[in-house]
């Protein structure tokens, strides 16, 4: 008997006509460890829920078909009982938590089913040690912890109701790629030792699949692929025809022509060494047409457009700089990616550089504008910006209102103003959304919307925070493309946070790289990630290609750290 | 003072409330507003949370001041100026006139006192409480847990909700939008369409946040002998000098105004008790 079965079981949102799970059927064996992916708004999140109970329970719509776990319907259960056997993790830790200190927010949950305090002093232990933090993070106010430690206090929440069933929302995508290693691993350990069966909705398919048994791929609503994971990428066909994220080993093989479909580096390391063909281990780039290199860069070729003289700028109440000592330029025209762990001051400076920050020491000199700063809205055509949380942005009734509201803060003519704002609507794959209410549109939609409101103002740079987060492969990739290709096009300067190595070899043609707040690198995103030492400084890793390489060329060429 | 039991906290605060509806006289209530004051310094909060509670206070007094100087309709009342005479055509005729009043600028003063008093210890009892302290003391109250809950979880929120509200509009100024502008129909229009991404992200966290404590055995459900506390509260023995002070005070004050109640309305009057009623009227 399996441990849960899924029979049957639909789904529809009160307010939705559609449902959001169409006579999905699966089963999951105790122990299993499975990789849910497909793209945005397929259904993910919600099947999810129907697992936890939160659906039907906390949930209004319309749900038939049954979801059981160990033979009993969890319909016919309260929430209260099903917690202690099921524990769900959202995307983002923010979110979850309510309380200010690390050892509240684990005792809360245990308090709620009414356990003994000496009982949850021992289970809260129990669970720090299990999510590999010391009994010292107890009394540790949430605020200060990192990315990472936030996801593992929430983690060690759900593993403090000693739970045999977790259910993983997105649950790294707003990490370093350090802090995802790392969260992987603990859950490989409490999958692997504790015997917990995992079940993980993620877009990151490459970091995932070596972990997982089996592969749930969703498409509209439906499970459309449930295979072991040793069959699941034998074709790949279907995961591009989603836009889903492809296994980048196994895309490396299937170019060779192998049947196999390796998904780590020693696998696919064992693979090549064997075959008499040897892999094509370039990185990928983008075809942006007027592509400027480095060193035409600093030989001063293209007009510089801003100046970060040592940058030094000190949170209030904190002992140690956000940053220290930076100093860079920026020339026009330029996509440049910061790079770093979460904590390392890669918003910090963004944020500066937009002067909503001032420097405690150093200056940022932007041409047009000086050393004085003007009034936020004076920057309007000037510096724009896309902050992580694309929806903060989103005020207007219709997409086509949200992109004119730019343009008509300008004052410019009304044919301007349309001009304009159907230019960008159509630059930015927005043509046929123009009277949808922003709000309506899915999440990479938002995104787009919300890039292209800012992008009508038609700013001389153009920073994004973050535009990774919660996205899937297709609609990322997509962004990116539009906004590379638009931004030179036109000439205009992109800087953008991100944690992903691979979007920063694709579309970036320079790298700074952030450690503490100070600048440890400034160069070419392929020089960057062919120094191992250098990533390790960084709490960075090699995307698996990079790594796949070193290892057949048995070299890691290093270069000397800035 | 900022280790105080937080029941001891909540009690003061409502004390105070209690207190500053009884008393009448501006130096009365100023006496109050400066130790709710004295409480905020011995807090040490930061000069964000200084700035954030003089910008409260000075928005309420103007508010109150200014309201109370225009609308106060009790007598006898003397007007200082006009803001707008009689004889104005339209608002004049509908409005009767607009003047202000001395009476009135008194009487908003002291409903700022009021106001403000509450006001500064309700932010003395926030920047100096852990917010799980504070839930149990509402719990030890006999506050139901779930309302407790909310109010905790509310408190807990505000910073998160300004911060979020700081970018909305640090969003729209940055798109060239101006919020100060000669247009009123073009600042209303702004200033709603900031609302909506701040609602909108609100509904959502609340939403997820519902989902997080009910995926973990929370339910508005729960009476307070079904649910275990990891920590506990314990009085000390200033909480219960302060405590027995502060009902002290309130019922001095309580009985006070109920004899001055009964002479000023021809109840009650003892000669002997003269001092007492000149005492209540000037000083109370």
């Amino acid at each position: 008997m399996s441990q849960i079965e899924i029979r049957d079981v639909s789904f529809t949102y009160p307010s939705r006509s559609e449902p959001s799970l169409k006579r999905v059927n699966a089963e999951v064996e105790c122990g299993e460890f499975i990789l849910l992916t497909g793209p945005t708004g397929c259904g993910k999140s919600t099947l999810l829920r129907t697992l936890n109970g939160l659906i039907p329970h906390a949930s209004g719509g319309v749900l038939s078909g049954n979801v059981s776990m160990d033979d009993t319907n969890l319909a016919d259960q309260s929430l209260a009982a099903i917690c202690q056997h099921v524990g769900l993790l959202f995307q983002n830790p923010d979110d979850q938590f309510f309380c200010t200190v690390v050892e509240d927010e684990l005792a809360f949950g245990l308090e709620n089913l009414g356990i003994p305090p000496f009982q949850i002093d021992a289970r809260i232990d129990a669970a720090l040690t299990q999510v590999k933090l010391s009994s010292e993070f107890r009394g540790r106010a949430i605020s200060t912890l990192s990315g990472g430690e936030k996801q593992r206090i929430a983690l060690a929440c759900l593993c403090v109701m000693q739970p045999r069933v977790l259910l993983l929302d997105e649950p790294t995508s707003h990490l370093d790629p350090t802090s995802t290693r790392d969260i992987l691993e603990i859950l490989r350990q409490l999958n692997r030792q504790n015997g917990i069966t995992m079940v993980i909705a993620a877009h990151r398919v490459s970091e995932i699949a070596p972990l997982c048994d089996r592969v749930w791929l969703m498409s509209h609503a439906e499970i459309a692929l449930d295979s072991p994971v040793n069959r699941a990428f034998s074709d790949l066909s279907p995961y591009r025809k989603l836009g889903v994220e492809v296994p980048e080993l196994a895309e490396i093989s299937e170019q060779m022509g192998l049947p196999e479909r390796p998904l780590t580096v020693d696998q696919a390391a064992q693979l090549f060494l064997h075959s008499d063909k040897f892999p094509n281990l370039s990185a990928p780039t983008s075809n942006l047409s007027n592509f400027v290199s480095h060193e035409q860069r600093h030989q001063g070729s293209r007009n510089l457009l801003a100046s970060v003289e040592n940058l030094t700028f000190q949170y209030p109440r904190t002992e140690i700089p956000a940053l220290t000592e930076v100093s860079f330029e920026i020339g026009e025209g330029e996509v440049t990616a910061i790079m770093g762990a979460n904590g390392s001051g890669k918003t910090t400076l963004l944020l500066s550089i937009l002067g909503l920050l001032r420097p405690t020491e150093g200056q940022i000199l932007i041409a047009d504008i000086g050393r004085e700063r003007p009034k936020l809205r004076k920057l309007a055509g000037k510096i724009g910006i896309v902050f992580q949380d694309p929806d903060l942005l989103l005020q207007a009734e219709t997409v086509n209102d949200e992109v004119a509201f730019g343009p008509k803060n300008l004052k410019l003519s009304r044919s301007e103003i349309q001009d304009r704002t159907k230019e960008v609507m159509s630059a930015f794959d927005l043509a046929n959304l123009g009277n949808e209410a922003p709000y309506s549109l899915s999440r990479g939609q938002r995104q787009r919307t919300a890039t292209a409101a800012v992008y009508s103002l038609l700013p001389a740079i153009l920073l994004l925070d973050e535009p990774t987060a919660g996205q899937d492969f297709s609609h990322l990739r997509q962004l990116m493309g539009v906004v590379c290709d638009t931004v030179e096009r036109q000439n205009k300067t992109l800087i953008f946070c991100t944690h992903d190595a691979q979007l920063t070899l694709q579309y970036a043609k320079r790298v700074l790289l952030l450690r503490q707040g100070e600048l440890i690198f400034d160069g070419r995103p392929s020089e960057a990630f062919s120094n191992s030492d250098l990533l390790e400084h960084a709490s960075l890793i090699a995307p698996p290609r990079t790594q796949l390489k070193w290892r057949l060329t048995n070299s890691q060429p290093n270069m000397p750290c800035r | 003072m900022i280790n105080l039991d937080p029941r001891t906290k909540i009690l003061m605060l409502m004390f105070f409330g209690v207190l500053v509806i009884m008393l009448d006289s501006a130096a009365s209530l100023l006496v109050c507003f400066l130790i709710s004051i004295g409480l905020i310094v011995l807090s040490s909060p930061s000069w964000r949370q200084y700035r954030l509670l003089v910008v409260f206070i000075l928005f309420a007094t103007w508010g109150l001041i200014y309201s109370q100087a225009i609308f106060y309709n009790a007598s006898p009342r003397t007007v200082l100026f006009t803001l707008v005479g009689h004889d104005v055509p339209i608002i004049g005729s509908i409005t009767g006139g607009v003047r202000v009043y001395r009476e009135g600028l008194l009487h908003g003063a002291i409903q700022s006192l009021r106001f403000n008093t509450t006001l500064a210890i309700g932010c003395f009892i926030v920047w100096s409480t852990q917010p799980r302290d504070l839930l149990l003391a509402f719990v030890k109250l006999r506050v139901p847990y779930s309302l407790a809950f909310m109010v905790n979880t509310s408190l807990h929120y505000i910073p998160l909700i300004a911060a979020e509200s700081a970018n909305v509009i640090r969003s729209q100024r940055l798109r060239g939008f101006r919020y100060l502008q000669f247009n009123p129909f073009q600042i209303i229009r702004g200033v709603l369409n900031s609302f909506r991404p701040i609602l909108t992200n609100n509904m959502r966290r609340a939403t997820h946040l519902g989902e997080a404590v009910e995926s973990r055995g929370f339910s508005p459900d729960i009476v307070g002998n079904q649910r275990t506390y990891l920590k506990s509260l314990k009085m000390q023995p200033r909480d219960i000098l302060l405590i027995a002070a502060g009902t002290a005070i309130l019922v001095v004050v309580i009985t006070l105004k109920a004899m001055y109640f009964c002479y000023a309305n021809g109840i009650f009057y003892a000669f002997w008790l003269r001092g007492m009623y000149t005492f209540v009227r000037e000083i109370l």
